[in-house]
């Protein structure tokens, strides 16, 4: 139905870290996606754009199995997740998500926020889960924060908190569903600032994105998602330089 | 990176300035003329009231005639109350009060178009409200006395009669009501928790038998249950149970089906986002539950779960189906046995009384804390630093 561009083949030594494979979604009889491979080498962003209701945070969202695929697998760290017998809480654990509404637990602290998985999932006693909470909040800049509530913070630096909540756990893949998307202009530059670093440093990512300047700069891989499928993939520079296909280049002309 | 800063000086609080504006002579009027008709009414009826019973006074003929005679305990204070009310005095008083009321209506609703500041407005409509209150209760009240104001006062207001049934054996039921509702309200607290997490798995088989819980239970008379309850354990099970605790065990069961009820709405009214935060984090379903839905749904659920317990309060005088033993009763039970021993039922006046006593504080108590809660999150959290 459209065509898309291959990417270049990994090399053979370099096993993807996720892979999802054929993935098809419905809600109901709403065929939200429909057949979305993806294949994510480490250390690699893949940013997510396309128009709003193409299935773009449901394609995130299989990725983790907060949404099961319907058909289809999703292959992490060489184990099949949608596998029932996987056990997705041990998974999770390696793959941590960021929302666009924070989701931060109102009734902690921001330093409890961060040590409540630390202590009860990964069984850290209160100084070590301490110590790398407050590690985490430094490397997002919110170390002065650790004891306020999240009514106390803004919407930046709550987002903040909640990437410095899913960084704790030593995940090996990050995924961000429209992160800025709730947040007040003047608050979008310093988390993608946060998220910028972490892509510099080295994590693997897949980042849903509304901000096409970061998806240009930031992105190893770019996917328009559009209809429930993957309309087209390639690099970034490219892609926004000479797009393949209508659908994205009216996309562009109405977003940039 | 750039830190954006949250302004952190202190909110200043200051009351807004009154922008009602002046009152006028006329709005003022009309409230005053309001005023006067149900200080007229209520006032003056009380005082005479008050005036006759505490004034040396004896029976009176009139009272005698009316079968209030010396040897009923009591018979003096109900016919000084009768004969207040009937007194000529009593008839300026409702006649005062009406006529008041009718000006203070008919002046404040016409008025209160013209009046040009807010203050006048709402001390002109206040004055019509006020008057129509009057009138209304002056009009109840000359009915009344026109009835058979002394059996009723006999039989419902003579509160002679309770003396020996007062105050120990009073407060003694006062208790029991709350041992009752306090006991079936903390098992039902821990039967609907149970039942609240069964009835939001997603498997029909762990939430059927929670539902048909739930139905049977909300679906029947509590009156039914107390009754059914007893004989199933008296002649089912062929055990003998204290009446005392098998009603503490029905209003724990009956309670708990409208507890779960209140907890499931709790825990579906958590934004969604906060399991899928949890889940993320590598928590399991319990553990997202314990650690991050549960606690934020107990905050929401506090205002209507003492509500269920102000209705307990209430629902407790039907034991009175199950028989008591003396030291057991309630205060239902308390009035019905005073009721039979004298024909007066004056206990069950005293009765809701007592009811008043218990449940009056605990509403102004519920609606204190909703308001807390309501008024934000913060407050919820406890965020004081």
């Amino acid at each position: 139905m459209s065509e898309i561009r291959s990417a270049p083949m990994p090399p053979p030594d370099e096993e993807p870290l996720i892979r999802m494979d054929g993935v098809h979604k419905w809600f109901g009889d709403n065929h939200v996606l429909r057949g979305i491979d993806v294949s994510l080498e480490p250390g690699e962003v893949e940013v997510i754009v396309g128009p709003s209701g193409g299935g773009k945070s449901t394609l995130l969202r299989c990725a983790n199995l907060l949404e099961r695929p319907t058909l289809g697998k999703v292959w992490f760290m060489n184990e099949d997740i949608t596998d029932i017998r996987c056990d997705l809480d041990a998974v999770r654990t390696k793959m941590g998500m960021v929302f666009q509404q924070f989701n931060l637990f109102p009734h902690m602290t921001a330093l409890s926020n961060i040590t409540v998985a630390l202590e009860k999932v990964l069984r850290l006693n209160d100084a070590e889960a301490r110590d790398r909470a407050m590690e985490q909040l430094q490397h997002v800049g919110l170390e002065h924060k650790a004891d306020s509530y999240p009514g106390q913070l803004s919407g930046g630096q709550q987002q903040r908190v909640a990437i410095a909540r899913a960084l704790a756990m030593t995940p090996r893949l990050m995924l961000f569903d429209e992160v800025t998307s709730a947040l007040d202009p003047e608050l979008v530059g310093e988390v993608l600032g946060v998220m910028r670093q972490l892509a510099e440093e080295g994590m693997t990512m897949m980042v849903v994105t509304h901000e096409m300047g970061f998806a240009r700069e930031v992105g190893t891989w770019m996917v328009f998602v559009d209809g429930g499928v993957i309309a087209e993939r390639g690099r970034p520079k490219e892609m926004f330089a000479n797009p393949q296909t209508d659908r994205l280049r009216q996309f562009l002309s109405k977003v940039l | 990176m750039a830190e954006v800063t949250l302004d952190t000086r202190p909110l200043v609080r200051e009351a807004p300035p009154d922008t009602r504006g002046p009152s006028s002579p006329q709005s003022l009027t009309a409230l005053w003329l309001g005023i006067g008709s149900i200080a007229a009414v209520l006032g003056g009826t009380i005082a005479l009231i008050l005036n006759y019973e505490l004034s040396p006074r004896v029976l009176t003929p009139s009272c005698i005639d009316l079968q209030l005679t010396r040897e009923i305990r009591g018979a003096l204070g109900v016919c000084n109350f009768v004969e207040a009310l009937r007194s000529s005095a009593e008839t300026a008083v409702l006649l005062i009060g009406i006529a008041l009321g009718v000006v203070a209506m008919t002046f404040g609703w016409s008025i209160r178009g013209r009046m040009d500041t807010l203050r006048r407005r709402e001390q002109a409509i206040t004055g019509a409200i006020l008057g129509l209150q009057g009138v209304f209760i002056a009009l109840v009240i000359l009915a009344f006395r026109e009835g058979r104001p002394d059996l009723f006062a006999k039989n419902f207001l003579n509160f002679a009669v309770i003396g020996p049934y007062f105050p120990g054996p009073f407060f003694s039921a006062i208790k029991n009501t709350i041992v009752l509702a306090f006991v079936g309200e903390a098992g039902g607290i821990v039967i609907g928790m149970v039942l609240a997490v069964l009835s939001l798995s997603t498997r029909s088989a762990a939430r059927a038998p929670a539902r048909a819980y739930i139905n049977l239970f909300r679906g029947t008379p509590l009156i039914w249950q107390l009754a059914t309850g007893y004989f199933v354990l008296l002649l089912g099970f062929d055990i003998r149970p204290s009446t005392f605790l098998v009603a503490m065990g029905i209003f724990a069961l009956n309670t708990g089906a409208y507890a779960a009820e209140v907890f499931r709405a709790g825990i579906q009214s958590i934004e969604r986002g906060q399991i899928e935060a949890a889940r993320s984090l590598g928590m399991t379903y319990l553990q997202a539950m314990r650690f991050a839905i549960v606690p934020q749904a107990i905050r929401r659920v506090i205002p209507p779960l003492m509500n269920e317990f102000v209705i307990l309060i209430k629902d407790t005088a039907l034991v009175v189906v199950l028989g008591l033993t003396t030291s057991q009763q309630e205060l239902f039970a308390w009035a019905r046995a005073g009721q039979s021993d004298t024909f007066n039922a004056t206990f069950f006046t005293a009765a809701a009384l007592g009811y008043l006593v218990v449940t009056l504080p605990l509403i102004r108590l519920v609606n204190a804390v909703e308001r807390r809660l309501r008024s934000g999150l913060v407050g919820i959290a406890g965020a004081t630093p």
